[in-house]
């Protein structure tokens, strides 16, 4: 059985190697490089075009919610996939298990449609209504 | 069944003050009082038809059946413990003090709380309850148990009838109390741990644990662990800290609850558990322990010299009598011991008669500080009289309790070390000094500016019936304490004996 | 699979159904207490079919590990979620939003912990705690109105995150020492000695602990206990406290002891360093605190450091293995029923955001019942003898001295005298006159009543009649 630093010190080598590298990289550029001090220098740059605007800008959260449908959705049909490829092996039993992982699936996306998650822009959300007058009877109330 | 039985009607009896209250406000102090003559009656009742305690029959301490009762069920079986309760010579005479000072704690709360009267009662009858509970718990688990349960109530009673500083001083008390307790719980489970490795089984029962072996460190440590406990409650000198502030703040039934009774279950622990489960590691420890008991004597009187708290200075008197306890008990011998015990139930009236005393004077003088007091007699001369009489009694005066118990004591530890009694009879006479110190700036003297707010009402029937019955109680102690003795004898004896045989080994 | 596995997983079937239906019932109609319904339901199956698989142990594939000891902690972990489920039942009456995601969450959690106390598998253990943490994130940040629980989320999110990753960390390392990640293969590897890089186990051993204490709030991975505790809505600290709380503890002991880390004494001793700390601190930063559920928050980590020591005890004891783990599982239940009073009462009284110790002024006179409710909760918390607190202690210390653990012994002591202090600050607050602010009894709603009572009760049953609770623990 070979000691643990044997095994550790290529490691420790290619460690060191990766940093004395990148700091000489900085070091040199810092060194050799010209500097400059205009009013340009500190504007970003892309592709020549001068940008526009705030980089702050408020993304509306649906394109979020999308995003993660997409990740949720997209990941489902990884799985599909597989039980697909060795559909004879796994026999009743693999398609049943895959019958409730669909049947699971559906029941989310049921959920997200009937809550309104997939609508753009306007919600028309199921449990808004019943909110809205609620609160304007409490407004009355008060 | 008796003992249980006993434990239950106070117990009852508090739930019973507790639901009167809705009645009617002075309902609950009555149905107290009535509860308390009903368990000392049914005492009473129970004991004379024991045969065994008529002809005196002396108990062994590690056969059961040698006691006047003795009851055991199981508990909680996966540990051995179980419901054990027993009763002799000691454990009768600190029920019956206990049941009587219970009496005249009730009749010191008479007109003194007048917030919440039912849940007051309750405490002091479930304090009561707690304190029989320790008196006659031969299970380790059982006797922990009522050790700590017992302050609960007492705890309340302190933390909302109490004076002006009363959360300060109902925490410390409890904190301190239960802290030592945590040290007790150790050292119990430890024994009983020690015993298993012994026998095999789980056993937390009295008469099992006394026959443990054990190495000599191992005893000496759990030794410890039970001394600190109890001497914490008694208390002892470098634990005794937490008592004046207690007594002084706590309402008066509170304060005669404190002094008279929960005190004597320190001592009571001493005789019961610490010296005889470790007779050996008890015997080595004996110099040290007299030694604080000295400390504790010469310390609590120069302590009380120096108060003009009339409370404060009773307090710091008892931590003085306290110290007579402990040196009796490890002198062990049946002398000392027998004294201890005397010194224990004469404590018990004439402290709790004086902390009425000074209840009574806040009562009507709405302070404690003995300055603004003097010159008191002459307005209430019964009160005046009462009080000469228990500080008399306080001081050791001869014919009363209290000097037949100093006496035993210092004769006791006279044959175990000379020097140790000579210094231990100091006590005596600082004990005079602060006796007369407090009758003087009181009730004799000068008439004080404050006591000008004429007239103040002297004692009334109600507070003179309680003081006489202490009187004669302590009269009687003292003229004749033949029967007491005989009777903790019957339970001394076999306690010297076992402990003899352990040593001897 | 075979049916007996059905059976046995058929706890977790039933809360995933559960789960499901509350979404299909929010999707079709949305009603508040239709959803509890459905919950409570939900729960009451799931402890039903944990009764009917407990005549079983199984295996169910790598994962789970289904025995009398996971399902005994599931159905105490389904209980604190239905005393939670009742204490929620009325914290969204006024906020006009939707509450029927907070059943959802609720479940869902439960779920995850139910995984977590069955799990045998790193991956398991990881699946289960992210499932219960990640729905407790939601949960505490879902009453809208104020920063404090958004805060409290937040923080909970971010830290809870990092000790995700650190478990995340150590599960590799492990692996790579092991080469294995299930808990019964680490532990034979452990056992026959062949490894061929002890440091890296314990490395990785430290890590995964490190990420599990901080779930257990053990210092020096306590920072965020108090702000969460407070800042949560009081049913969603009660879910907290107790079952998210008891549940990770659970699998820190399986991996303890199926992955025979006690075998390594440098790891045992930097638990003992973290138990040690988790007492002290604990307890001494509880002292001063005026909100009453920061003091808790803080007391829980002093008792999970009380707890530490019956694992660190372990190793040591012998023949009396059986005590060791009877102990742990008595001094949970025990905590967690203590626990479930404390926080009911301060729910019912406090309200969902005032845990103010001046709330609680002179209760004794306000609210007998609530009050005694929680002086019994107190003096459990502080192990005074006829509560099921003083057990636990009894269990903790005979195991300690049969272990023969001097440091530990003393340092549990000391932290319990310094205890005392606090748990009975709360009770002399509550016997105190009251305040002018609050001179009438508080509204406490006429069902909310029987839950603390209920509690109360089997807080003193556990204590003052042990006996059937400690046979129950003995068989498991």
């Amino acid at each position: 059985m070979s000691s643990p630093d044997a095994e550790i010190w290529p490691l420790a080598v290619f460690t060191l190697m990766v940093l004395v590298l990148v700091i000489t990289m900085l070091l040199m550029s810092w060194l050799l490089g010209q500097r400059r001090r205009e009013d340009a220098t500190n504007e970003p740059f892309e592709s020549g075009i001068v940008s526009v605007g705030n980089s702050q800008i408020r993304i509306s959260v649906e394109f979020y919610l999308v995003a993660i449908f997409f990740v949720i959705f997209d990941l489902e049909t990884v799985f599909i996939f597989a039980w697909a490829v060795a559909f004879f092996e796994l026999g009743w039993h693999g398609y049943i298990a895959m019958l409730i992982f669909i049947g699971v699936l559906t029941v989310a996306l049921v959920y997200e449609w009937r809550n309104g998650a997939l609508d753009w822009g306007s919600k028309v959300r199921v449990g808004l209504k019943e909110a809205q007058t609620l609160e304007a009877q409490q407004a009355t109330h008060l | 069944m008796v003992m249980l039985n006993l434990l239950l009607i106070l117990l009852a009896g508090g739930f019973l003050a507790l639901l009167c209250e809705r009645i009617d406000k002075s309902l609950p102090r009555i149905v107290a009082l009535a509860v308390i003559i009903a368990a000392l009656i049914y005492l009473i009742t129970s004991i004379s038809g024991l045969s065994a305690l008529n002809a005196l029959q002396a108990s062994t301490p590690s056969d059961p059946s040698s006691w006047f009762m003795h009851f055991k069920t199981p508990w909680i079986p996966a540990f051995g413990i179980h419901i054990e309760l027993a009763l002799d010579g000691i454990s009768l005479l600190m029920i019956l003090l206990t049941l009587l000072l219970g009496a005249v704690a009730v009749s010191a709360s008479w007109t003194d709380i007048q917030y919440r009267q039912g849940v007051f009662e309750a405490n002091l009858l479930w304090t009561l309850a707690g304190v029989l509970g320790v008196f006659m718990a031969l299970d380790l688990f059982l006797f922990f148990l009522f050790w700590e349960i017992m302050l609960i109530p007492m705890y309340f009673m302190i933390a909302i009838w109490g004076h002006e500083n009363r959360g300060y001083a109902a925490m410390k008390f409890f904190i301190f109390t239960q802290a030592s307790g945590l040290l007790m719980l150790v050292a119990i489970l430890a024994l009983v741990a020690v015993n298993r490795e012994v026998t095999g089984v789980y056993t937390f029962s009295y008469f099992d644990l006394l026959q443990t072996k054990m190495d000599e460190t191992t005893a000496y440590w759990l030794m410890l662990g039970f001394f600190i406990s109890f001497v914490v409650k008694l208390p002892g000198f470098p634990f005794h800290t937490w008592l004046p502030d207690a007594h002084t703040q706590a309402p008066t039934a509170g304060s005669v609850i404190l002094a008279g009774i929960l005190l004597k279950t320190g001592a009571y622990g001493l005789i019961r558990f610490a010296v005889p489960l470790f007779p050996d590691a008890s015997m080595h420890f004996a110099p040290v322990a007299m030694l604080l008991g000295i400390v504790g004597i010469i310390y609590g009187a120069i302590a009380a010299l120096s108060q003009t708290d009339f409370k404060r200075l009773v307090a710091y008197s008892s931590v003085s009598h306290m110290g007579f306890i402990l040196l009796g008990v490890y002198a062990w011998n049946t002398l000392a011991l027998q004294g201890a015990i005397m010194q224990m139930i004469a404590h018990g009236f004439s402290t709790a008669a004086l902390f009425m005393i000074a209840g009574a004077l806040q009562e009507r003088l709405h302070t404690r500080d003995m300055r603004e007091m003097g010159g008191l007699w002459q307005q209430m001369p019964r009160m005046g009289a009462v009080a000469m009489f228990f500080i008399i009694a306080a001081l050791g005066l001869p014919g009363l309790g209290n000097f037949v118990a100093e006496f035993l004591i210092l004769l006791g530890v006279f044959q175990i070390n000379e020097w140790m009694a000579v210094a231990g009879a100091m006590g005596l006479i600082t004990g005079a000094v602060y006796s007369l110190i407090l009758m003087q700036r009181s009730f004799q003297g000068q008439p004080n500016t404050h006591s000008d707010k004429l007239p103040l009402a002297d004692f009334g029937p109600r507070e003179m019936l309680t003081m006489s019955l202490m009187m004669i109680a302590l009269i009687a102690l003292g003229l004749y304490p033949q029967p007491i003795l005989d009777v903790s004898q019957t339970a001394l004896g076999g306690l010297l004996d076992s402990t003899a045989l352990g040593i001897t080994q | 699979m075979n049916s007996d596995q059905l059976l046995v997983l058929s706890p977790i079937i039933s809360l995933s159904l559960t789960a499901l239906i509350l979404m299909i019932q929010a999707s079709i109609k949305r009603d508040h207490r239709i959803a509890w319904w459905i919950s409570t339901l939900g729960l009451l199956t799931t402890l039903l079919s944990i009764y009917s698989a407990s005549n079983f142990s199984q295996d169910v594939g790598p994962l789970l590990k289904v025995d009398a000891w996971g399902l005994w902690f599931s159905a105490l972990l389904i209980f604190c979620a239905l005393i939670t489920l009742a204490l929620s039942r009325d914290i969204f009456h006024t906020q006009a939003d939707t509450k029927e995601e907070y059943y959802l969450l609720l479940i869902l959690s439960t779920l995850g912990a139910v995984v977590l106390v069955q799990a045998a598998h790193t991956a398991s253990l990881l699946l289960g705690m992210e499932l219960m943490g990640i729905a407790l994130y939601a949960m505490i940040a879902f009453p809208k109105s104020g920063d404090l629980p958004l805060e409290a989320a937040v923080k909970y999110l971010v830290l809870s995150a990092c000790a995700s990753a650190m478990l995340l960390f150590g599960f590799a390392l492990l692996y790579g020492a092991t080469g294995d990640l299930s808990f019964a293969g680490m532990g034979a590897k452990a056992a026959s000695g062949y490894l061929n890089n002890p440091l890296l186990v314990l490395a990785g051993a430290a890590i995964v602990l490190a990420g599990m204490g901080f779930k257990l709030s053990l210092v020096p991975f306590h920072m965020w206990t108090p702000d969460v505790y407070q800042g949560a809505p009081t049913a969603v600290t009660t879910f907290l406290a107790t079952l998210s709380k008891g549940a990770m503890f659970v699998a820190m002991v399986r991996l303890i002891l199926d992955g025979q880390l006690y075998r390594y004494e440098s790891l045992m001793n930097a638990l003992s360093v973290v138990a040690v700390a988790s007492m002290l601190v604990g307890n001494w930063l509880a002292l001063r605190q005026q909100q009453i559920k920061r003091l808790i928050a803080y007391s829980s980590t002093a008792h999970f450091g009380y707890l530490l020591v019956a694992i660190i005890a372990l190793p040591h004891l012998g023949d009396t293995q059986q005590l060791g783990r009877a102990a742990i599982s008595f001094y949970l239940v025990a905590y967690i029923v203590t626990t479930l009073a404390a926080l009911t009462v301060i729910a019912n009284v406090g309200g969902e955001e005032d845990s103010d110790m001046q709330a609680f002024d002179g209760l004794f006179w306000r609210h007998p019942a609530q009050a005694i409710t929680l002086a019994v909760a107190m003096l459990s918390f502080a192990g005074i003898p006829l509560t099921a607190g003083f057990m636990g202690k009894f269990y903790l210390i005979t195991l300690t001295l049969n272990a023969q653990l001097w440091l530990l012994l003393g340092t549990l002591m000391i932290g319990s005298a310094i205890a005392i202090y606090y748990y009975l600050r709360v009770i002399f607050t509550m016997s105190a006159e009251p305040h002018q602010l609050n001179k009438g009894s508080p509204t406490v709603l006429g069902w909310r009543n029987p839950v603390a009572l209920l509690l109360m009760l089997a807080v003193l049953a556990i204590g003052s009649w042990p006996q059937p609770l400690i046979d129950l623990i003995g068989r498991l």
